[in-house]
Formats: C-alpha cells, structure tokens, sequence
C-alpha cells in the first residue's frame, strides 16, 4: 500500500502542475479592448467519443461553397476531399464547377486579393484553419457568424440617435445589450460607429471588423431541406469548418480510445508485476 | 550456441560485464521512491522526442515559403503524421514536465551535494541545451508565435554591451528573423539533440561513479542496502513509463493543442505582431524575470537578460551554498518550507509571464510588482539557504544512519 | 510448494506482460513505418482522369500521368487497320494490338521511348503512320509498337479504363 500512496502523491501533484500551467491562470486583463467572450456550444464533434455530424458537414459545405467562398479562401481543401463526409463525386464536381473549378483543385476563392483589399481594406483570411487559429476555437467562429446586429438591436441603435438627443440612460441600456462594458464615454463612440455604417460584432475582439455580416437568414437553400436560420447555417458552416482544419480529427480519437485501453491494461499488468517482483525483499 | 557466441565477443569486449555491473546488477538504493522515476523517464522521453522528429524531418520543408505548408501536409497528407506531429509537439511539453520533476527532486533530496556536484552541473548544462533544443524547435512550424517568439528571443542578445547588434544580425543571417534564420535554426534543433544524448551518457557515468543519492539523503552500506537494478528497478521504471504513457497519450489523442497557442495556426507575417505575444509555458517563469527588471533604465535590457540567465546559472553554485550537515530537506524543517515557498514562487513567476506587461492586478496594481516580488523570491531560495545553512539557524534533525 | 506457485504465477505474469508490452512496442512502430509510404496527396496523383470529349478522330494530346507523359490517341479506321494487319513475325516485340488497347479507336501509351527513355513525337511523324524517337530514330507504329531503330521493346500501355463513354482514367486506384 505504500507504494500506491506514493503513486497517489506524485501523481496528484503531475496532475495539479499540468493543470495550473496549462490553464495559465488566465490572463489578468482578457479582451481589454471590447469584444466578450463567445458563448459556449454544444458540438457534436467535442469530446473524446463526440464525432462529426455528416448531414451538418454536408449542409456546412454548402454554405462555404456558395457564400464563404465569394471573399474566403480554403485552400489546404480540394473538392475531391469533400467526398469523405458523404458528397457523391458528381455532388463535388458540381459544386467544383459552380466556382469555376474541377475537383482536383483546392477550394480557392474567385476573388482577387487585391480587388478584396481595395473594397474591404483587408485581405479575408484563409478559413482552412480558422477554428484552430482563435482563442475560442469553434465557438469563436460560430460567435462571430452570429454576434452582428440584429434586427432588434439595429433599431434600439437608430432609435438613440433618432431623435438628436443621445441620453445616458439609453446608451446605458444599449451598452448592457451589446456587451459594451461600463465606460459610458468608450460604448457611446462605439454606438456612434455603429450608426455610421461600421461593421460590429459583439465577440470580435475590439468590436470593430472589416467583414460585414456574411450570412443572414434564408441565404442558401438546404438540399436536405433543412430550414437555413442564422443559427442553422452558422452551426454547420462551423462544423464544416472544424472539419476542414483537422480533417484527421476523428480517425485521432478512435486511435486514441484504443490506445488508452492498451496502455491502462499494460500498466496494471505492469503494476503487477512490479508488487510481485518487490514483494521478495523485506521492507 | 548463444553462450558461445557472448563468450566470442566478450574475449573481444567485455560487453557482459559492462552490462551486468551497470546495469543489470549495478547496486541502487532500496528506499528510492517514485520521485527517482523521473530521470528513466527523461530519457526515454528523448528517445520518443528523437525518433519522431527524424521521422518529421522526412515531410518537413525549413523554408520560410514552405515551413507551414508543410506543417500542415503533415497533418493531413502523410500518413498517421498527426500523430508524429502531436507526439513531438506534446512531447516537448512532457519532457519540461519531467525534468522540472526531476530537478526539483535533486534539490529537495540534496542530490547535488557532494559528492554529486559534477553530476549536477551536467544536468544543468543538458537543461539549458533542452531550452535551446526547444525554443529552436517552436520556429520550425513558422507560425506567428514561432515567428515572434524568434524575434523577441534573439533580440535579447542585442543586450550583450558592444557587439550586442551586430550579434543579433549574426544569428538571424540577416536584418530581421528570416529564411537564413529558420534554416539554421532547423540544422541546430536537429542537432542539438544528439549533444544531448552525449550529455544524458556523461550524466549517467558521473552517477554511476558517485551511485545514487536516496530520499534519506545518507551514504549508504551497498552490501546491505541497495538492490541490483534489474529486476527491481527495471520493473518499477517500466510501470513510470505506463503511467507516463495514459497523461501523455491522453493529451497528444485527445487534447492535442491544450498547450499551443492559437496565433501558431496563422502562418508567420513579419508585418504584423499578435496583440499578445507569450513563450511556450516552460519558459513562462524566466520570462517573468527578464521582464520584472524594468527599473534600471537603460541597463534594464541587460540586467533582465543577465537576472534571466543568471536564474539557471546559479543551479552551478547551489552545491556550495547549502551547507547544512544533513543532505535532505526530510531532515531539514527551515529548507523544506522554503522549498515549497520556492514552488509556489515558480507557478507565480509563470501566471506573471503568462500576462501582457502592462496588465493590472488586485485592482490597478501593475502586474510587474508581482513580477519583481517573485523574482526577489525566486533568488531569495538560495541566499537564505546559504544564510540558515551557513550560520546554523536551521537546527537539522538527526538522520538515520542506515536506511 | 508454496514457493513454486508463487514462482509459476510470477513467471505467467512477467510472460503475460512481456508479450503484452511487445505487441504495444510493434504497434507503435507501424505509424512510423507507414508514415514512409506514399501520403495522400502523392496517391491522389496515381490515376489522371482524361475528359475524351473534346478530342477529335485522329487527334492526339499528351497528358501527364504520376509524373509521366502519356499519349491518349483518338485512332482513325484507317490508323486502327493498320495497326490490326501486321504479321506477328515481323515484330521485334510480338503483341497484338488487341492486347494492348482496351477500345481500338482508343490508344494510350505511356510516351517513353523503351531505348533510353526519350518522349517521341507526335502520330504520324514515323514511318508506319506511328510515333517517330528522335534522339535515335525509333519508330513505333499506330499500337506503339517497335518497328524500326534500336529500341527494343514496345512502348508500355499503363494500366487505364474507361469510366463512361467519355472519361479515361489512367492508372490503378490505390488504397
């Protein structure tokens, strides 16, 4: 019993350093400059025995090719690899072919980079590795599909500036529903922004973005036939997104459901043999 | 048939015995407990470290243009290269994780006590050659953070007084961190583990000629006390590494990012800093202290480099500031407490260097004051062990005299 | 007694685990093997698919196949009777031409002259209406035969198939 006490110590402090480090203590002043956090979701594909839904894949491809496509680039995917969640290769010729491809080519946007800079001042980032490549990972990206303004609050918006006549108690209201902080001055430059036409995004970090919103309601046509919300096509878009930054994911958690039994069999077996070997020896 | 062939060689090179009285019977103290794993395990940590990594090499492109292409060819064309990527990557994560174990069970034991101080002094030097290994290894993805970790790294050097710019355009092969640098950066993090692996042999033959230190920090009879090492140790070694294997593996299967940084999924832009730049989490607690020395001017830059280095260096002289009769802390009630109060500065020292340098804590106090407290701290340990040691303030209790 | 079935169970157990350790060491050596063999995008080079469509009776193009050139000849009634009506004896490398085409109006060669591996000209600038070398005057017929000069065999049909009526695919699918 000894022994297994000295393994519960040393593997109790592993465990806590890993932790303490890994978590890093977060970051005393995170997102100093606007922009919270974005809610958490539920993804299918989260988790070690959570794996990708190939109807929202599907679905989310759909989205990419016909409206993420237009400025965003994808280009670590051809429309050949789209075959491994369920396309038909006449499926992925087609939808080669409506952007002008042919399925052995990568998924590269039709705009020109620098016909994009002109328009959006910024050149839109490649979207092979967008959910690896953000704190917040898929939630980040579904935050920011979803975090422009809605109908509701552009017109909470409007209604401030209506009037010529920008009260506390308004800005105050509006700074809560858009989670401007507390600093009355910084949320009523921001609204002003806001009714100037500038792009803004609650989980954007800085609030401010060049992309204007890129999916709205009803935009595609599900060829499953699924209702296309906001919600909807934001939630596969991100899927199809997850997917494409590590297509490899899932084949990594089956490997790896198998490769823990093995190990955990082969230590106890190891445990065993160890208790045995010392048990000749007087303590 | 096998007996006479070994009988054949051994007239030749004595292999057998080499063997045997080094490894298979050679005497190890039989109180050792599982902190003593660490050292087995670091090794076979760099064996896993070595051979994925020459693997990597066979997809792996050092050119700027073709780093992060590659990276992720790997990931995705090669097969079963996700694994290879993510057991190096996360590998090199677990290798801090187990030589900071193992180094802090030096110092609570007294390992490095006479007469282990040269057997000391080699772990420090593969130390900071795994620092180097490391850091280097980090630019090779040619990510954002590989990028500008680089730059940040290699400009500390323009703190060395008179030669310093010159010496930084030196290393880069250039005018900034470039194509130069990243070539020559991969020829040195492949060969730097091969210096290492000569080191680990120099440390393991200064061990076997002083034999191994034991929690009770006392010489011990070998005839009575120490138990050859195979079976025993070769088994209890074996079940570290099944325990090693479930945390590592857990991580490089399921959670295989935990410890990178987003920004290293963007491709690396010389244009462009992300808005908040931090090293690899083992380098979080040095960092802190170069950048707590911020108050002496124009001097700060050197003296943060030389209070940062100077943060491993005086692992060299710990031998000579403990003075105290009994080698460990079990016996030693004062220099125990300062050892977790060194711990815990370490975890502190790594939150500070976790944060941006202007962060504010507690309220809108700068978050460097914690930096400057914990660096006193982290130099503290060892004044005050030399002072309590040297004047006899701390009253050890009476060891054992066989264990 | 006692003693002895300790002993037994002990060495059962060490046997056990040995084993066990051993097919975990072989395991974990097979991504490293396999991570040599051809990636995935080196596979997706193995067929090249060739739309047929737009190549007229008569035309030829010269498409690469892993690397290679490959000639895709859309062969005239004429072109496919003269490679038909050869005696088998006056071949170097005797092959019917059946043998080597899959659709007679369909020739596909890999363009690699079997002497020292030159790319021949295009149809119809050899003697026998076929494929002229230039580096030391090889002539192939209408099939890729070798008919004259010093290579010695015919030049090679890589493995193809025709998906429909319109698609070539050239090559074997691999895993």
């Amino acid at each position: 019993m000894k022994s297994w006490n000295g393994l519960k110590r040393w593997g109790g402090w592993l465990a806590a350093a890993i932790t303490a480090v890994g978590l890093g203590l977060p970051p005393a002043s995170a997102l100093a400059s606007g922009g919270v956090a974005p809610p958490k979701q539920d993804w299918t594909f989260s988790g070690v025995f959570g794996r990708f839904d190939e109807a929202s894949l599907k679905r989310g491809a759909q989205v990419a090719v016909e409206v993420c496509m237009s400025c965003h680039s994808i280009k670590y995917i051809k429309f050949d690899h789209l075959r491994s969640f369920g396309f038909s290769e006449a499926e992925v010729k087609a939808m080669a072919e409506s952007q002008g491809k042919t399925k052995k080519d990568k998924m590269i946007s039709g705009m020109d980079p620098q016909a994009a800079k002109d328009s959006f001042g910024t050149i839109p980032p490649d979207l092979s590795l967008m959910t690896k490549a953000r704190k917040g990972y898929e939630d980040y990206t579904y935050g920011i599909l979803t975090g422009y303004l809605n109908d509701k609050e552009k017109e909470m918006v409007e209604k401030i500036f209506a009037d010529g006549n920008v009260l506390d108690p308004e800005i105050k209201e509006a700074a809560e529903a858009l989670h401007l902080g507390h600093d009355l001055e910084k949320a009523k430059k921001s609204l002003e922004r806001i009714h100037r036409g500038d792009n803004f995004n609650k989980y954007f970090p800085g609030n401010f973005l060049a992309m204007p919103q890129p999916i709205s309601a009803g935009q595609v046509t599900f060829a499953d036939g699924k209702e296309s919300s906001l919600e909807q096509m934001a939630k596969d878009v991100t899927s199809f997104l997850a997917w494409a930054a590590e297509p490899t994911a899932m084949e990594r958690k089956s490997a790896g459901v198998k490769v823990i039994a093995y190990l955990v069999l082969l230590t106890i077996m190891l445990y065993a043999v160890k208790r045995r070997v010392w048990s000749r020896i007087p303590h | 048939m096998f007996k006479s062939i070994m009988e054949w060689v051994d007239a030749r090179l004595p292999i057998s015995d080499l063997i045997k009285s080094q490894a298979t019977e050679y005497p190890t103290p039989k109180n050792l407990n599982y902190w003593w794993n660490f050292g087995s395990l670091a090794l076979f940590v760099l064996i896993i470290q070595l051979a994925t990594g020459i693997f990597l090499v066979m997809h792996y492109k050092p050119d700027a243009a073709l780093a992060f292409d590659s990276v992720e060819h790997i990931m995705r064309d090669v097969n079963w290269g996700w694994l290879l990527r993510y057991l190096h990557a996360n590998g090199a994560t677990f290798f801090f994780v187990v030589v900071y174990i193992h180094i802090l069970r030096g110092m609570y034991y007294g390992s490095y006590r006479s007469p282990r101080e040269i057997l000391w002094w080699i772990g420090i030097i593969i130390f900071f050659l795994l620092m180097g290994t490391a850091f280097m290894g980090y630019v090779l993805p040619w990510g954002q953070m590989s990028y500008w970790g680089a730059a940040v790294i290699t400009n500390l050097m323009s703190a060395v007084p008179l030669v310093g710019e010159d010496l930084v355009v030196w290393v880069w092969g250039g005018f900034a961190v470039g194509d130069p640098t990243l070539n020559r950066f991969f020829s040195l993090h492949y060969l730097l583990p091969f210096v290492v692996f000569g080191a680990v042999f120099v440390h393991l033959w200064a061990l076997h000629a002083v034999h191994s230190n034991n929690p009770d920090g006392i010489d011990i009879d070998e005839h009575k006390d120490s138990l050859p090492f195979h079976p025993y140790f070769t088994v209890k070694d074996l079940y570290g590494v099944g325990v090693f294997l479930i945390i590592y593996c857990g991580f490089v299967f399921f959670a295989p990012n935990y410890f990178a940084e987003p920004d290293n999924y963007i491709e690396a832009n010389p244009m462009q800093t992300p808005a908040h730049i931090v090293p690899e989490w083992y380098f979080l607690p040095f960092y802190a202290i170069l950048r707590s020395i911020d108050f002496l001017g124009s001097f700060s830059k050197l003296a943060g480099v030389l209070a940062m280095v100077g943060a491993i260096a005086i692992l060299f002289v710990l031998p000579w500031l403990d003075r105290s009769p009994a080698r460990s802390f079990r016996y030693r009630p004062l220099s125990r407490q300062l050892f977790w109060l060194f711990i815990i500065d370490c975890f502190i020292l790594g939150w500070v260097g976790y944060n941006p340098a202007d962060a504010t804590v507690f309220g809108g106090m700068p978050i460097v004051f914690v930096g400057r407290a914990a660096t006193l701290v982290y130099f503290g340990y060892f004044f005050l062990l030399w002072l309590i040691t040297a004047f006899d303030i701390e009253k050890p209790k009476p060891t054992p005299t066989s264990i | 007694m006692h003693i002895e079935q300790e002993e037994s169970r002990r060495d059962f157990l060490i046997l056990a685990t040995s084993a066990v350790g051993l097919v975990g060491v072989g395991g974990a050596a097979w991504p490293f093997i396999r991570s040599m063999s051809p990636s995935a995008d080196v596979l997706a080079q193995a067929t090249t698919e060739v739309d047929l469509s737009a190549i007229q009776e008569g035309q030829m193009i010269t498409v690469p196949w892993q690397g290679k050139p490959v000639f895709v000849l859309h062969r005239t009634a004429e072109q496919i009777a003269q490679a038909k009506n050869v005696t088998m004896s006056e071949l170097r490398d005797p092959q019917d031409d059946k043998d080597r085409v899959r659709k007679p109006e369909w020739l596909v060669v890999l363009a690699i002259c079997t002497h020292l591996g030159c790319v021949p000209q295009p149809i119809g600038t050899g003697e026998y209406g076929g494929f002229l070398c230039p580096c030391h005057g090889t002539h192939y017929d209408t099939s890729g035969r070798i008919r004259k000069g010093p290579a010695p065999k015919n030049l090679e049909a890589p493995p193809h198939e025709f998906k429909d009526d319109r698609t070539l695919i050239i090559g074997k699918v691999l895993a």
